[in-house]
């Protein structure tokens, strides 16, 4: 455990966690907790014995959106777009090599379902509601769930949950591919740890590697897919 | 209130009030034809879009079907004056209707077949009668696609059912439609009317110019890798942050109000 503010931090053995940690504020997502954040990210980044990484919320929600207090308030759109990509926390977590897990619950709103869309796996509680109300703010999603939310559930049901802004229930984010699994909420975490210890038995080249020729291979044609999963495989072969 | 546009005969463009909001519809008006889609009707629904697109006070476009049908397809492409290409040429319309910048709601108030079904792709949200039916063949029609058919039903359904569905013809009713995720839902007949007229004051809840960039964050994102379009979604929503609209859902967020939306 370490001292964020705004998270808290914890890796046992191999597997790395970060919980959300404004309980009060159900875990909106402020300034504080973006630093804290990409510091935490930065920590697993660099720290070759973390070969999962969960992110859950603490209390009685995942993450209920942006904290609209502290958002928005940039002095010019010119220093919003520059700080945006000055701590791009969200390509940080894109980014990261190893699995990752998002175990959500209660609320899970805006930028929450954003940063859950941003994880491998993610499994949600029975109790959680999901919505992406952004337009109703006069803004759109500005942490990939433009993109993410599209990729993972088509176009038209993108569009459908972006344009009405509507909340949906995990059953329905179940048949939307936004979550893989549904467990009761007492269950949420064990089941979240049990994924990251299996994940984690593996070789880390190996997880790597097919994280890589999935997410990469969406970018590509089949054929320049197919190659890259070839040259990866050798690669995971060689190790 | 509708207001009706007028110098159409195949289709009727009319706009109407939706709180405080101006929508319009499209709808295709040839019963007797069960709606197919002749070198008029294209023209009219190409015309029509261009009308709309240039309009900045409408936000939300509406197509469907008078009678039966949505669109049972077209009319055959070797009557007519012309070389084939030419002829397909006149009776192209998803490209115009994909074109529009706000979002457009598609209600198939019955079977939308063959290029009826490829001009319904072209649209955002798609909700459907249980009676109707919707298949990429059409009596009559060579199984040839070619208004965006063999492009758009992949992106949205995947390429399993589109192969299915191109290749066989499968016809699929609503409710095998929605499993696909070809429509976004399904009502009783009795229902779609009232349905989309929820569905259309929803859309309209948004801000406008946030609703357009939305769509186009979605539609543009899903042509470019992923990393383009995290910066596309990121150059979007910093030109937001600018509107009034912005200001105004901020403020009524905090004040726990609705949010009076301009358009600004």
């Amino acid at each position: 455990m370490t001292g964020y503010e705004t998270i808290l931090y914890d890796k046992q053995e191999s597997i790395a966690h970060i919980s959300l940690n404004r309980p009060d504020y159900r875990n909106a997502y402020n300034i504080q907790m973006r630093d804290d954040f990409s510091e935490a990210l930065t920590a697993v980044r660099c720290d070759d014995e973390v070969k999962a990484l969960i992110i859950s919320g603490q209390g009685r929600a995942f993450c209920a959106g942006a904290d609209l207090n502290e958002f928005g308030t940039a002095p010019s759109q010119a220093v919003a777009r520059r700080v945006r990509w000055q701590r791009d926390v969200w390509g940080q977590l894109n980014e990261l090599t190893v699995p990752t897990i998002a175990a959500v619950h209660g609320y899970c709103i805006g930028s929450g379902v954003e940063i859950m869309l941003l994880c491998d796996i993610r499994i949600a509680a029975k109790d959680t509601v999901f919505g992406m109300p952004e337009v109703h703010l006069g803004m759109i999603p500005a942490a990939g769930g433009s993109q993410t939310l599209p990729r993972n559930s088509g176009e038209s049901a993108a569009l459908d949950l972006l344009l009405t802004g509507r909340r949906i229930v995990a059953q329905e984010a179940l048949g939307l591919g936004q979550v893989t699994r549904i467990v009761p909420r007492d269950e949420l975490l064990d089941t979240a740890w049990n994924l990251a210890v299996s994940v984690s038995q593996f070789p880390v080249p190996d997880m790597k590697y097919m994280k890589q020729a999935i997410r990469e291979g969406q970018d590509l044609n089949l054929n320049e897919g197919l190659e890259l999963e070839w040259r990866l495989a050798r690669l995971a072969g060689q190790g | 209130m509708k207001e009706f546009a007028t110098g159409y005969s195949r289709i009727s463009l009319w706009y109407e009030s939706i709180g405080d909001w101006k929508a319009a519809t499209i709808s295709l008006t040839r019963p007797d034809s069960r709606n197919c889609i002749d070198e008029t009707m294209a023209e009219e629904i190409r015309e029509a879009c261009r009308r709309l697109n240039e309009d900045e006070e409408c936000r939300l476009v509406t197509v469907t079907g008078t009678g039966d049908f949505f669109s049972a397809g077209r009319t055959r492409v070797d009557g007519g004056e012309g070389s084939p290409a030419e002829r397909m040429e006149r009776l192209k319309v998803a490209d115009s209707l994909a074109s529009l910048l706000m979002p457009v709601l598609i209600v198939l108030n019955g079977d939308a077949l063959g290029h009826g079904l490829e001009l319904a792709l072209a649209g955002d949200l798609r909700i459907c009668s249980e009676a109707a039916h919707l298949a990429l063949w059409e009596p009559g029609q060579s199984a040839v696609l070619w208004d965006g058919g063999t492009q758009r039903l992949p992106r949205l359904v995947g390429t399993a059912w589109a192969l299915d569905m191109a290749l066989t013809g499968r016809n699929l009713n609503g409710t095998e439609a929605l499993r696909i995720g070809l429509v976004n839902r399904v009502f009783s007949t009795s229902e779609l009317e009232t349905a989309a007229r929820d569905l259309a004051e929803q859309v309209l809840a948004a801000a406008p110019i946030a609703a357009r960039y939305a769509k186009e964050a979605v539609k543009k994102g899903m042509d470019l890798s992923l990393d383009q379009g995290l910066r596309l979604e990121a150059d979007l929503s910093v030109i937001l942050l600018s509107t009034d609209d912005r200001s105004e859902g901020l403020a009524s967020f905090k004040e726990r109000r609705q949010p009076r939306f301009t358009g600004m």
